[in-house]
């Protein structure tokens, strides 16, 4: 059975806190709870950075996510979780 | 910002054509920080090395793409270019801009960036080059809220859709490419700002085999707009054509002496499934064996004609060299209606349906193409639902092996062995 949103997102937050790589995919998510589909994973994920427990990271090609207190920030502090 | 000696960059300019270089010169004597972009390419020149950092965190909040955050690895040798972001902006469909538009985007970049663009990037959108974290907010507000514009796409996200002309201007268009674009870039929303699949995926909409966007060899989903009766024959317009009363192409090649116009020789000849003759002075086409190249339509545009029975193939898979080299478009379906009356429905199940297997089969950073292309084409068939059928097949008797699934064989794979043996020696 699938995960509550709550419990998805906690699941989703300890991956992303004890990854070596800060970085993660949005697949990387998936394995958080096999039975979400990967359009509600994806939903999920885009609320916490909302909420800013997640931010993104981007090359330009692609995205990633990671949680913003592990990523380092070219400009020390702030970045899109933490603009007003 | 001083200005930079750039012997190396000079060069550039000595050639025949117009150069970038000179252009960042030029809008260096408005916008200083342009020094230090040129510095800095003229520092990678003489070293080899590329001195911007890779990808970063940058965006404007709630969104996960149209900027990309690029930042320079000598910042204490270029302070100008310490940040230049790149942002991208929607291009309306077709890209057709009014000229007050322009005006007001470039005076917004010229307040909140370098002022230098890129009309347009390869996925179609307009590419500003080159701002400040701090004035990505309120550019975006004034963007938005001014001008009723918005980004565009990057990163694993739906990329802006892009089209052709379309019926705007072009009397071959077999649907209303605007009108999907528009309607599609409105549905999906949600796909082009927030980041949703294993990398990018773009959709590109052209009107006819021409396709003007090149979709076929751009886009992980190319719509191209094709009939399904016969090409319309002008009989008196070929006779025109034949006696060179009427200019080939249009016109269009008229700058040199070509000689006589020779129907054999430019458009016959040259079909690719030979599917045309004449019947003494009548042009006749064996439609079944057309296969929308468009070349004879191209050089006789008043003599020919697309059906009447109009709607669009889909071909799924295209995409640029990063890993296994370009590759084009695979056509999965011949042909569907293209319908404003439902909602462009039956295209919005095919594409959903392609998302839905693509997001949980696909590797990171894999196209749909290369996916498709490591499952195989029968599988991706048989997940879409679609029965083969002989335009699938590239080329026949290329893979010797065909596997077939145990209901697919007469008795299936339960039969006697030996009584098989018995007929046919191992």
């Amino acid at each position: 059975m699938a995960l509550s949103k709550e419990e998805l997102k906690k699941a989703i937050e300890e991956k992303a806190l004890t990854s070596p790589k800060p970085q993660l995919y949005i697949k990387d998510f998936y394995a958080c709870d096999p039975d979400t589909k990967p359009r509600d994973m994806k939903n999920v994920a885009n609320e916490m950075v909302r909420e800013g427990k997640l931010m993104f990271w981007s090359s330009g090609s692609t995205t990633m996510y990671a949680i913003p207190s592990r990523i380092k920030n070219e400009e020390g502090a702030g970045g899109i979780g933490n603009v007003e | 910002m001083a200005k930079r000696e750039t012997p190396l960059l000079d060069q550039l300019e000595s050639g025949p054509w117009p150069s970038f270089v000179t252009d960042i010169k030029r809008q260096a004597e408005t916008k200083p920080e342009c020094w230090d972009i040129l510095g800095i390419l003229e520092l990678s020149y003489k070293e080899r090395i590329t001195h911007w950092k890779h990808g970063g965190i940058v965006g404007v909040f709630g969104y996960g793409g149209g900027i990309v955050g690029r930042y320079a690895d000598v910042p204490e040798l270029f302070p100008g270019v310490e940040h230049f972001h790149t942002v991208r902006v929607a291009q309306p469909a077709s890209k057709y801009y009014t000229s007050a538009n322009l005006r007001q985007l470039m005076a917004l970049w010229e307040k909140y960036g370098s002022g230098m663009t890129n009309f347009h990037g390869s996925t179609g959108d307009i590419i500003l080059l080159g701002t400040r974290t701090e004035n990505l907010e309120p550019f975006f507000w004034d963007l938005t809220h001014d001008m009723g514009q918005d980004l565009g796409g990057s990163g694993s996200n739906l990329r802006t859709p892009a089209n052709c002309i379309g019926e705007s201007r072009c009397e071959w268009s077999c649907y209303d490419t605007e009108d999907v674009c528009h309607s599609l870039t409105l549905h999906y929303q949600d796909e082009i700002h927030r980041p949703a699949f294993p990398y990018k995926f773009k959709f590109k909409f052209s009107g006819c085999p021409n396709d003007c966007v090149a979709s076929i060899a751009r886009s992980d989903i190319s719509v191209i707009g094709t009939w399904r009766d016969a090409i319309r024959i002008d009989q008196a317009a070929v006779k025109e054509y034949v006696a060179g009363n009427y200019p080939a192409n249009g016109g269009a090649h008229s700058g040199r002496n070509w000689g006589k116009f020779d129907i054999n020789k430019e458009v016959i000849d040259l079909c690719p499934t030979e599917c045309m003759w004449m019947e003494g002075a009548e042009l006749k086409i064996d439609e079944k064996e057309c296969t929308r190249c468009m070349h004879c339509i191209n050089v006789m545009p008043r003599a020919l004609r697309p059906g009447l029975d109009k709607g669009a193939s889909i071909c799924v898979g295209a995409k640029a060299p990063i890993l296994d080299g370009a590759q084009f478009a695979t056509l999965i379906v011949p042909f569907i209606k293209v319908s404003k009356d439902n909602d462009f429905e039956e295209l919005i199940e095919f594409i959903e349906k392609v998302w839905d297997w693509w997001m949980e089969v696909g590797k990171n950073r894999e196209r749909v193409g290369e996916t498709m292309q490591r499952v195989g084409l029968p599988t991706f068939l048989s997940v879409m639902g679609i029965e083969p059928i002989p335009q699938h097949v590239k080329e026949p008797r290329s893979n010797p092996y065909i596997f077939w699934r145990e209901e697919e064989v007469e008795g299936g794979f339960a039969r006697d062995i030996d009584e098989f043996r018995a007929k046919h020696k191992a």
